[in-house]
């Protein structure tokens, strides 16, 4: 488990943190939007006057370019990995850290956030271009039930010194009644906010963290609200004034195109932070934003999980929910174990996952950090008539894509970029790789020369 | 100033490190166009091969030197048409497009004074084989010469007719060449030359100077002039000179120039290849033959090739770089001309001839398809099988924001169209048909025909959630880069004036 603040220095230390100082004439959200969009390091902004902020820390080089960085290289750091795990890692990770069927022991360690500060405006959340109040962003909301600490994300508004305006997943806020105590927990370690968005993309937010993998892995501790990490570096302690408040959000995290959401308005009990706090945030509603990216491992996570333990083998190589599709395909590579499979699989996805009405089946071999190919076998592979199917028009819409939002049914299409299984082998092309392209000694060749006069 | 010459163009890329020379002997059996493969994967210098293992000759090889940079790949040809640094594909675009409105006829020299008659041999004197082709890829049908500018005969046109097919090399004075009907100078010969049994005068100018190379890779239209486009492009005339055994016309200052004929009725041999698909296509066919009757080169001459199949994916290499710095801006201009409100056409970067995104207005109910229709009965038919539509205000050379588009505005139910089932023809090249639905007829096109669609990933008039005003972008932009940021990265710190998403 790595906290919060070590994880911000370690990505600094990686070169993988530019940080700015302020004041910032620029809104920050815009500022951390366009460092995405151009695929650049994590930000961290330095303020004398509030709390530090850090966004990116979540995301990571857009896929539709080449890097020598894994694209999910940042989280998987953040959750313990190599930076040089593979996707299949990091999406197995990320499902131990849900529910596990037992009772793992939790850790109970003091508060980091000791310092105290009465007004929650002094903690100076930015605000954005278009916003009429600071905003909160990647906040774990923690509740406290007979059953144990239940975790979601939650984001929202500072309405005044005491008083915030926020969104949650309406299977929160159903577990406790009006008057109870709720906590926000601003720069958890990665390991509990992406549990928070596995809980939720998963609709398991009944459950509580005491039966998931997080409890074995983050240290606890116990506040008015419920348990939260111990190394959490901002603590908003608060009760739910109003469960139905006249409010609506300017923004909305990823995370509620998967789930109902609803507003809730809180009155602020207690604010704690660490002696220099550092929260991060997330440009939400821009490309590649840091709760887009948290959405899409964490849906990509569990739908892996169930599409490799519903045949009784695991077929499928690995699965992505693209930010950079803004979650409205699906890509799967998988083997393609008979004449029809890639229907099945393709529909299995559509019944798993209400975000996407597009899946890309591409081949096993398909690496999903060469998204490149991806992008290309889609067209190259896939014949435009045959393999591009589509179903009848009575499937309900996505929730991810822009049409089709007054209620009608439509069809869904999946893209079979896979060779086709009758296929005969010498029908298939081979690629053009420096694999298969040379012979072994050429190839040894060709690199010393390149390496000798790539060096001058 | 644009340059004149491809060498010069090869100057201009040393000056700013973008050429590595590799002084020792390297093989054109394999060898060359595995480094070259090389440096395109790692987006690295363009290498220069200086020495050939095994044969004493003056050619260098050069692979794939119209390769751009994988983030900016017009960025050299903006060099080579003397334009600033650091342009945004806009930008370029939009230069582009300005210089081909204004085509500058051909200046014609003297062979004196044309660089390219530097050497003539003629008759028994012409040794193909005597310069390095290279044999590409392990399973290729031969060694090939794929970077060059084939100059045919035109009844519409004083200068002939440019354009680009491979050629495999058989001898000493025979080759096969691709040619597909469908395309025009293929359509020439096998609609008119061969059943008048009359033999068609070709030239194969390799190493001629960008813009002739950019010219010969656009849909110049016909009864327009390839030349005057060049000359348009280069803001100065192109100079040409006669051939020796023929009347064509070609550019002077090319590195090397196989003059010859296609021979009527006759075939030889051509691939398998391994194409701009990234995937070795088969079978071999049967393909007109090229009879090389005259070779004249400048000294020492600098023979060009592309490592084709590494311009797929991420990776670029010259054709896939020609497609997005010269096909791209004059189908821009071609759209336009034709009455269509385009803002940019461009190939999709990661298959640069199969897919192009186009940002449009739609002014009335059935644009597109009328759009779609010109387009896939005239320049796109046999090798585009997919156009993508998107807003204006997306810009078609951010592959993230047409993803973005196709994944968010693209209704399965409402937006994929498709021009019946499999009635389109289809070059034989692509991997989706069966060999036997391939074939391998007389004129190259397949045996099966194919489908063509097109997706209007467009809003419908929906307003889409705004980011933020381009002026805060930009400061946000500019923050970033004073931070330490790559500056090449950040699209509103270009001097073009617009609202892409």
């Amino acid at each position: 488990m790595i906290p919060f603040a070590q994880y911000v220095h370690g990505l600094a230390g990686d070169d993988d943190l530019v940080s700015l100082d302020g004041p910032f004439d620029v809104p920050v959200d815009v500022l951390a939007g366009e460092a995405l969009r151009a695929s650049g390091p994590a930000l961290r902004f330095d303020r004398p006057d509030g709390i530090d902020l850090a966004s990116g820390v979540f995301s990571g080089a857009d896929l539709m370019q080449r890097r020598d960085a894994r694209p999910w290289s940042r989280l998987s750091l953040g959750l313990g990995l190599d930076p040089e795990a593979t996707l299949v890692a990091l999406l197995e990770t990320i499902s131990d850290l849900g529910p596990v069927g037992g009772h793992p022991e939790p850790t109970y360690t003091g508060q980091s956030a000791s310092g105290t500060d009465a007004d929650v405006q002094d903690l100076g959340f930015p605000q954005g271009e278009h916003d009429t109040w600071p905003v909160m962003t990647l906040g774990i909301a923690s509740v406290s039930t007979a059953d144990g600490t239940h975790w979601a994300p939650i984001h929202g508004s500072v309405v005044s010194g005491d008083k915030l305006r926020v969104r949650v997943p309406d299977a929160l806020p159903s577990l406790v009644s009006e008057g109870a105590t709720i906590t926000i927990a601003l720069g958890v370690p990665p390991a509990a906010i992406t549990t928070a968005y596995l809980l939720t993309v998963t609709e398991r937010v009944d459950t509580p963290i005491q039966s998931c993998g997080v409890a074995g892995t983050v240290p606890l501790v116990p506040t008015n609200g419920g348990l939260v990490p111990s190394t959490t570096e901002v603590v908003v302690e608060a009760t739910i004034a109003d469960r139905q408040p006249d409010f609506r959000s300017d923004r909305r995290e990823a995370w509620e195109y998967v789930v109902e959401s609803g507003a809730l308005s809180l009155s602020v009990e207690r604010v704690l932070a660490t002696d220099e706090p550092v929260v991060p945030v997330s440009p939400v509603g821009r490309p590649l934003a840091d709760d887009l990216q948290l959405t899409g491992l964490t849906t990509a996570a569990a739908l892996y999980h169930r599409v490799n333990n519903y045949w009784g083998i695991s077929p499928v190589e690995w699965l992505l929910v693209p930010a950079e599709a803004e979650l409205g395909i699906c890509v799967v590579a998988s083997d393609i174990l008979y004449a029809g499979f890639e229907w099945q699989l393709a529909n299995i996805l559509f019944s798993f996952s209400s975000l996407f009405d597009t899946v890309v089946v591409v081949d096993e071999d398909v690496p999903p950090h060469d998204f490149g190919r991806v992008l290309a076998d889609i067209w190259l592979k896939a014949h435009p008539a045959r393999d591009w199917t589509f179903s009848d028009p009575d499937a309900p819409a996505a929730t991810r894509p822009r049409y089709r939002r007054d209620g009608e049914t439509g069809s869904r299409l999946y893209v079979n970029a896979a060779w086709d299984p009758r296929w005969e082998d010498t029908y298939i092309a081979p690629r053009v790789t420096f694999e298969n392209s040379f012979p072994s000694v050429v190839r040894d060749t060709a690199q010393a020369l390149w390496a000798e006069y790539d060096a001058n | 100033m644009s340059v004149d010459s491809f060498r010069d163009y090869l100057d201009s890329l040393e000056e700013t490190g973008w050429t590595r020379t590799v002084e020792q002997p390297v093989s054109w059996d394999l060898e060359a166009s595995a480094v070259t493969m090389l440096a395109n994967l790692r987006d690295g210098p363009i290498p220069v091969f200086e020495s050939i293992a095994g044969l004493e000759t003056e050619t260098t090889l050069v692979g794939d030197p119209y390769r751009g940079p994988r983030a900016r790949p017009w960025e050299h040809f903006a060099r080579a048409l003397g334009f600033s640094d650091g342009l945004s594909g806009r930008t370029y675009y939009d230069r582009v497009i300005d210089r081909l409105h204004t085509p500058t006829e051909p200046r014609v020299v003297d062979q004196r004074d044309a660089p390219c008659k530097t050497t003539i041999r003629t008759g028994d004197d012409v040794d193909l084989l005597s310069f390095p082709w290279p044999y590409i890829h392990e399973g290729d049908g031969g060694r090939y010469s794929n970077l060059h500018t084939i100059v045919a005969p035109d009844p519409d046109t004083e200068w002939g007719r440019w354009s680009s097919h491979r050629m495999m090399l058989h001898d000493d004075s025979q080759a096969s060449l691709l040619l597909l009907a469908g395309e025009q100078v293929p359509n020439r010969y096998y609609y008119d030359y061969e059943p008048r049994d009359e033999p068609m005068p070709i030239a194969v100018v390799v190493g001629a100077e960008p813009t002739v190379e950019c010219t010969a890779d656009m849909w110049i239209p016909t009864g327009r002039s390839e030349a005057a486009f060049a000359g348009g492009l280069k803001d100065a005339p192109v100079d040409l000179v006669e051939c020796e055994t023929s009347d064509l016309y070609v550019p002077a200052t090319a590195e090397l120039v196989l003059e010859g004929h296609v021979r009527p009725g006759d075939r030889l041999d051509e691939g398998p290849f391994g194409d701009y698909f990234g995937y070795m296509n088969g079978p071999r066919r049967s393909m007109p033959v090229f009879e090389v009757d005259a070779i004249t080169h400048r000294q020492e001459p600098r023979l060009p090739f592309c490592v084709e199949g590494t311009g797929v994916g991420y990776g670029q290499n010259s054709s896939s770089t020609l497609r997005v710095a010269a096909a791209g801006p004059d189908a821009t201009v071609g759209l336009r001309a034709a009455g269509f409100d385009v803002e940019l056409a461009v190939p999709w970067r990661f298959t640069s001839r199969t897919v192009w995104v186009i940002s449009t207005e739609r002014p009335y109910p059935g644009y597109l398809h009328e759009l779609a229709n010109f387009i896939f009965t005239t320049w796109g038919m046999l090798h585009i099988d997919f156009f993508v539509f998107v807003d204006p205000d997306v810009d078609p050379l951010d592959p993230r924001a047409v993803l973005s588009a196709i994944a968010l505005d693209a209704d399965p139910d409402a937006d994929f169209h498709q021009f019946g089932v499999e009635r389109m023809p289809k070059v034989p090249l692509n991997i989706y048909q069966t060999p036997d639905e391939k074939g391998s007829a007389d004129v190259g096109t397949s045996k099966a025909k194919t489908a063509k669609a097109y997706i209007d990933a467009t809003t419908d008039g929906d307003p889409v959630e705004s980011t933020a005003a381009a002026e805060t972008r930009k400061r946000a932009q500019e923050r970033l880069v004073e931070a330490g940021l790559d500056p090449a990265q950040f699209d509103r710190l270009d001097e073009r004036e617009g609202e892409s998403r």
